[in-house]
């Protein structure tokens, strides 16, 4: 948890100090949309893990955070572009770009949720209970948290699709129709498991392949 | 000064002679009074549970005090000097002792934290009846930091250590808080009658219990304030509950994947945790195979519960290394010289008492002493 936070205070030091430079919000690179997402995995967790009563969600989502952040890194260092400050910041552009990156932060939270449901499913039922098994949340927790992090992920990618519409410069068409897919595939995930009441298990793979999908669309934008 | 701790336990006396040594807790005000009525005890605290009797006091001469109060509950207890032979212990050794109870290293069911609560019970009650000073105020309050220390640092408490903590443990890794959830009792037998309490007194809110003599059914259920269904019926209320626990004496398998994947469609995604404590088994082993459905029978609950009580005695000596070095670090508190108190310029006409004292005796409550309380 003190590790989380120290971690917490030097991204924001970061993304600070960015922004200062890009006059704008820091998401100009892949290194920064990384850093930004990682910064938003742990502001999620800070304030939903404790509501969620979800011990080790830290544990399990810090190698998120870790893997991003090297791959931040190593981006910075084969090219970190020159920062080209806007002659005109542009709100509803900043409203989207943000909304949308804390959207993928729930959603990388809600996989997570996923793999902890995994493993937790795994020990019980081959009866093999490890250290990790006696500080896991219950099953129960798991699956009621993946879902809410799934609402609040997709309740932030549909503010972000809406703020697209009112921005000076519109979206790409490529650009509008993966992130109109990444909505789609979580909202179908999210009314299947309403309607049909998906199998945890089910939800939980659904959970940790949306978000590779939702990943794999980020690079493509 | 010094302070000293004589008792019997679950290791040093069966149940026949610790139920005799049992202080009746609405009298032990009047005992503590009695007891620190002898000449060479000064403070004095009783701990008395089912599994100990312990008094914990401070005195001038331990060796004089301890064969006084051998003397005092032989009497007291009515029993013969040949039945009970208690322990006895000295300064360091009974503050050692105390500190151990309180982290439940002691204890019948190693790590249990609910003697650390009877500590700060006993310890409250000599509070409140005057009977303890700085000695045994310094004692207990250190004990307690301890327990909560070794409790923190250590995994004494990880882990199940009977059948029926097992089946608890599991049920809330799955359910989280068991308010609300349903168990249905499938078999009237006492295994499943005790595992059922054990759920019960941790939340689970309804029984449904079914047996093939239905007049049986209604008994329990009665007991335990649940509904009984007919043993023909019993499947149609399969869906509602959340933890099935089987103890049947049927030849064959009651419980089958069919029904358990039926139950499972019906119940739209909720998990379903399944106890089968009959011998021969009531389940099929295929329902641990079904989504969602978590299967454990007597012998792999019984694996758990071994597997927490090993794990528990490999944290003792690590539970120990705690205390020792927490004693290393602090000393003990209540074989420390009393603190000079700064001498005032104008001392008030009555002099106050300090709980920190050693003059102060007994049953003088004074508010400083009531202040400590845990």
């Amino acid at each position: 948890m003190a590790l989380m936070a120290l971690g917490f205070v030097f991204q924001s030091l970061f993304l600070w100090e960015r922004g200062q430079l890009h006059n704008r919000c820091p998401i100009t690179s892949g290194g920064e949309i990384l850093i930004f997402i990682s910064w938003s995995i742990v502001i999620m967790y800070f304030f939903l893990g404790r509501a969620f009563r979800l011990s080790l969600l830290g544990v399990f989502s810090a190698p998120m955070v870790f893997l991003f952040q090297s791959i931040a890194l190593l981006l910075f260092w084969r090219n970190d572009p020159v920062p080209r400050p806007p002659a005109e910041v542009d709100r509803w552009l900043e409203m989207h770009a943000s909304t949308s990156l804390f959207a993928y932060g729930a959603f990388a939270l809600a996989a997570v949720a996923g793999v902890m449901y995994l493993f937790l499913d795994r020990q019980l039922k081959r009866r093999n209970h490890g250290q990790l098994f006696y500080n896991l949340p219950p099953i129960r927790y798991l699956v009621e948290a993946l879902v809410r992090l799934i609402i609040i992920g997709l309740i932030l990618t549909t503010a972000g699709i809406v703020s697209a519409f009112f921005m000076k410069q519109h979206p790409t068409e490529i650009h509008l129709a993966l992130s109109g897919a990444v909505w789609l595939v979580y909202a179908l995930v999210l009314a299947i498991h309403i309607f049909k009441r998906l199998r945890p298990r089910t939800l939980s793979i659904c959970a940790i392949f949306s978000f590779l999908l939702a990943l794999l669309t980020l690079s493509a934008v | 000064m010094s302070i000293f701790c004589i008792g019997v336990n679950h290791k040093t006396a069966p149940v026949e002679i610790r139920e005799r040594l049992a202080f009746v807790e609405e009298k032990i005000p009047d005992d503590l009074h009695r007891i620190c009525q002898i000449d060479t005890v000064v403070e004095a605290v009783v701990l008395s549970t089912c599994n100990r009797v312990e008094v914990y006091g401070a005195s001038d001469s331990p060796p004089l005090a301890l064969n006084d109060l051998n003397d005092f509950l032989i009497h007291h207890f009515k029993i013969e000097s040949e039945q009970v032979e208690f322990y006895k212990f000295q300064s360091e050794a009974a503050a050692h002792h105390l500190f151990e109870v309180a982290s439940g290293l002691d204890s019948m069911v190693l790590g249990e934290t609910e003697i650390f609560g009877q500590v700060k019970k006993a310890y409250a009650a000599a509070l409140n009846s005057g009977a303890t000073s700085r000695r045994m105020n310094k004692l207990f309050q250190q004990s307690f930091s301890i327990g909560k220390l070794v409790r923190s640092n250590t995994r004494i408490q990880q882990g199940a250590t009977s059948v029926g903590a097992a089946a608890v443990d599991l049920a809330e890794k799955i359910f989280g808080q068991l308010q609300g959830c349903q168990v249905m009792l499938v078999g009237a037998g006492d295994m499943s009658r005790s595992t059922a309490q054990s759920l019960l007194s941790r939340g689970a809110s309804e029984m449904i219990v079914t047996n093939r003599s239905y007049h049986k059914a209604l008994e329990l259920a009665e007991d335990l304030g649940g509904r009984a269904v007919h043993f023909d019926d019993w499947e149609e209320a399969l869906h509602e509950a959340d933890i099935i626990i089987s103890s049947t004496s049927a030849p064959g398998i009651v419980i089958d994947a069919a029904m358990i994947r039926e139950a499972m469609r019906k119940r739209r995604g909720h998990s379903l945790f399944l106890i089968d404590i009959a011998v021969p088994r009531d389940i099929a082993d295929q329902v641990g195979d079904v989504d969602n459905a978590y299967l454990y029978n007597i012998d792999q609950l019984q694996i758990l519960a071994d597997e927490g009580l090993s794990c528990r005695e490999r944290q003792i000596a690590i539970c120990r290394k705690v205390i020792h070095d927490h004693i290393e670090k602090r000393g003990i508190q209540a074989l420390a010289p009393p603190r000079e108190q700064p001498r005032p310029k104008d001392p008030p006409e009555e002099s106050s008492t300090s709980s920190g004292d050693d003059a102060l005796g007994p049953f003088v409550p004074s508010p400083g002493n009531a202040n400590q309380d845990p």
